[in-house]
């Protein structure tokens, strides 16, 4: 039970009280269907609890630190001024694993560490999820050998995996959007498709 | 070779060994501008204290120490070269000095007391390659775990991480278990 | 509050513990009345805490035990290894220039010293001399790595002490710098760009005009960054006086590089030992006085305005010519020279596969990294890969003076000290 398509296109006084500039006409919202968009603009959107809840969780993902080699120096370089990793919710980098819910395993983890990573993951709280960032966290990268966990999946379950040596900033950009992608996608009638 | 940079040589470290220990010099070689001692190793310490203190060499940096492994040498000689390596900065010289242990007793006596900074470096060449450095306060594992098994720098460990399973070597992927029988390797 | 000592006080002999710790309560302005709250007794009063591994502020994945007795730190037990990577096992296991890239990942802040380290080391061994322009190319693009590396140390460190600008401006100078690594390489960090011979490739055109807008931009960019926190008195309180290292001290914990010159010692490899055509270059080698982290702070601040030196220098006196050595036991055959010579195309092809085959010998040979002395002990038996390679990390000696230097201390500044020295887990675990 909304506002009818006809009761807001007709209330043109209330949309020039709302928007103060003169050609407020339509507002484009990414990849929003007609009706939602005549609805924003007298400022009442509808929706599900499910696509808040999803919109919520995907824009404000704040990551754990858990840099360990130069993967971590590539995150560190996203999260400063060139490539702001703030614009997509990573706003803090916590450094307690029971405020956040993104563990970037940034670089190679050692047989001495494996416990350590998985004590941290069992630390934060769900709903939590697992980027694996670079080749040696994905795969033990170019170290076969007798120190390093090949892959961090053996683990921790992941989610996103992010090859490169280290992988560029955009490629860890590009990673926690398809995240973004696919929380939106974990609950029906996703809003990012 | 002066582009390259200049060479470090030991020598003033060799000549003062000879004139006031020489019963703890085994032997003296010149190789790529730098001079290495074999040094004897009950008078380790001795050599060591001299160097660090004598005001003609002043050896008070310690750079590192680790050991070589040689397990199949010709003609046969101990396993292990313990090397060091000391450096002046009154007279900007880099020495090395090493001494040969055997398999069966790879014990050196422990340069904590004279370097502090040998403390870890001894810890590390411990970890890594079960050199036993006597007398120090408190020799162990400093890079690997702690309950880790064996000394990964010695040439008969094995360092394998995962074998990589192309389309030709499936086989290698699967475990010990279940490779066929008549594998080459198959016993790894 | 008690005011700050003017510059130039030599510094107070160690006091006894209780003594700084009614210093410390002084300097923090604490009030008699706090003494009154009842602490739980442990045994002897003491609290141990355990710091890191994971830890914001540990540079890494550093684990620290320590034994307070309320604030005051009485004990610092590092714990390392959590990074362990097995980087001398893998050393004997490939070709020289499969090596080359596993030396990028070890001090993952300044790779290109890596790099040159071992060329240097397996080129000693060879024999073999670069051609000025590869020297000239060398000396501009490692002394670039350094001002990285610098900024960097810089960024963290106030990072750390709560100074959030400064990470923001300098990793903005940084990317400047990543930019040309990417231009002549490729990649950003880990170029491999110096190799056994010489260089990967010359440089391209627009080599010249990135070189250029950082020799005119840098310096007003880093008087930028001194301004916003040397004379800062929030920054001078937390670091003027604090992990204090005796020259001695420093000299036999094996302690180099800042660490070392900041207690005022004056030994520069760069100078005392100098590769790479560095003893072509007029530049000055800053030291310190107290041997505290201001000190330290203040030798890397100038280090960088000498590195900019250099690379003016360098970059103006520039040589043609080759970058690589033509010396067939290293360098390919020209491409010409593959169609017409059998023996060329079999001494290219033994060359890609297999590797350069280096005589046998030892020999040492370490480069003056932004973290201290880099050093590759470079044993070889003759064959195509290298028998043993130990690697001497500055970080590796320079943090196992940190327990002497925070001994007394308060906790909070234990990661003043920390960032002080600068350290890479990369290269202190290897």
């Amino acid at each position: 039970m909304g506002l009818t398509d006809d009761a807001i296109l007709t209330n043109a006084a209330a949309r020039r009280l709302l928007f103060a500039d003169a050609d407020a006409g339509t507002i484009a919202l990414p990849r929003t269907g007609a009706a939602e968009r005549t609805a924003v603009q007298s400022g009442v959107v509808t929706t599900t609890i499910g696509k808040v809840i999803q919109w919520g969780r995907y824009s404000s993902l704040w990551p754990a630190l858990f840099g360990l080699a130069c993967c971590a120096i590539e995150m560190m370089a996203t999260g400063a001024a060139r490539y702001d990793m703030s614009r997509f919710g990573c706003e803090v980098f916590r450094a307690s694993p029971r405020q956040s819910d993104l563990m970037i395993v940034a670089g190679r983890v050692s047989q001495k560490m494996a416990p350590v990573l998985r004590h941290i993951y069992d630390q934060m709280p769900e709903p939590k999820w697992v980027i694996s960032m670079g080749a040696c966290a994905s795969s033990g990268g170019m170290f076969n050998n007798y120190a390093i966990v090949q892959g961090v999946d053996k683990v921790v379950p992941v989610d996103v995996y992010i090859p490169g040596c280290p992988p560029r900033p955009e490629g860890l950009l590009d990673a926690v959007m398809k995240l973004q992608k696919k929380i939106a996608g974990e609950l029906p009638g996703s809003l990012l498709g | 070779m002066a582009a390259v940079g200049t060479p470090m040589s030991g020598a003033r470290a060799a000549d003062l060994l000879e004139r006031e220990l020489p019963s703890a010099v085994r032997r003296r070689a010149n190789e790529f501008g730098e001079e290495t001692v074999w040094v004897d190793r009950a008078s380790l310490v001795a050599v060591c204290t001299l160097l660090r203190d004598h005001e003609d060499a002043s050896y008070t940096t310690p750079v590192f120490v680790t050991a070589v492994d040689w397990p199949d040498r010709e003609p046969a000689e101990p396993r292990f070269d313990i090397v060091y390596m000391l450096r002046s900065l009154q007279y900007n010289d880099t020495c090395r000095l090493i001494v040969q242990v055997t398999e069966d007793d790879p014990n050196v006596p422990t340069l904590e007391d004279v370097f502090p900074g040998m403390d870890w470096h001894e810890r590390e060449c411990f970890d890594l390659l079960g050199i036993n450095f006597t007398g120090h306060h408190d020799l162990k594992r400093i890079l690997l775990p702690t309950d880790w098994d064996g000394h990964p720098l010695r040439k008969d460990y094995a360092s394998f991480g995962e074998p990589i399973a192309f389309t030709h070597n499936l086989e290698w992927a699967l475990p010990a278990q279940e490779r066929p029988r008549d594998m080459p390797g198959a016993s790894r | 509050m008690t005011a700050l000592p003017p510059l130039g006080t030599p510094p107070a002999p160690l006091d006894p513990l209780s003594e700084q710790y009614e210093a410390g309560r002084e300097r923090l302005g604490v009030e008699e009345g706090l003494d009154s709250i009842d602490l739980v007794e442990l045994g002897d009063g003491t609290m141990e805490l355990n710091m890191g591994p994971m830890h914001p502020s540990t540079h890494g994945v550093l684990r620290l035990v320590l034994n307070l007795d309320g604030e005051v730190v009485r004990e610092c037990r590092p714990d390392i290894g959590y990074l362990h990577t097995g980087f001398e096992k893998d050393f004997e296991r490939h070709t020289y220039t499969q090596c080359i890239p596993y030396t990028d990942r070890m001090d993952y802040l300044s790779p290109l010293f890596n790099n040159l380290g071992f060329s240097l080391a397996v080129e000693r061994l060879l024999g073999i001399e670069v051609p000025l322009r590869g020297q000239y190319l060398r000396v501009i693009m490692c002394e670039l790595c350094r001002l990285a590396s610098h900024l960097l140390w810089y960024g963290t460190s106030a990072l750390d002490l709560g100074a959030t600008t400064a990470f923001v401006y300098a990793w903005r100078d940084r990317e400047k710098i990543l930019d040309i690594n990417e231009l002549v390489s490729g990649v950003r960090m880990h170029t491999s760009f110096i190799r056994v011979g010489g260089l990967l490739a010359d440089v391209p055109d627009e080599f010249y005009a990135m070189v250029g807008e950082v020799i005119k931009t840098f310096p007003k960019l880093i008087d930028e960054h001194e301004l916003l926190i040397t004379k800062n008195p929030i920054w001078r309180q937390r670091t003027v006086g604090l992990g204090r290292l005796t020259p001695e001290d420093a000299m036999a914990y094996g302690a180099t590089g800042p660490v070392l010159r900041g207690s005022g010692v004056p030994y520069d490899l760069r100078k005392a030992q100098p590769y790479s055509s560095y003893d072509h270059f007029d530049f000055d080698v800053p030291i310190g006085r107290a041997g505290d982290v201001y000190d330290r702070y203040l030798v890397r601040m100038q280090e960088m305005r000498e590195s900019l030196k250099i690379i003016t220098q360098a970059f103006n006196n520039l040589p043609d010519g080759p970058v690589n050595t033509t010396d067939r036991r290293v360098a390919l055959p020209p491409r010409n020279e593959l169609n017409t010579s059998m023996e060329s195309l079999i001494h290219h092809f033994k060359l890609v596969t297999e590797g350069m085959r280096v005589p046998a010998g030892q020999v040492y040979q370490a480069v003056e990294s932004p973290r201290g002395e880099l050093g590759f002990y470079l044993v070889s038996d003759g064959t195509n890969r290298p028998y043993r390679c130990k690697v001497r990390a500055p970080s590796f000696s320079n943090l196992s003076a940190l327990p002497h230097m925070v001994r007394g201390e308060l906790i909070a500044d234990v990661v003043a000290v920390i960032g002080s020295i600068d350290i890479v887990l990369g290269d202190v675990d290897r």
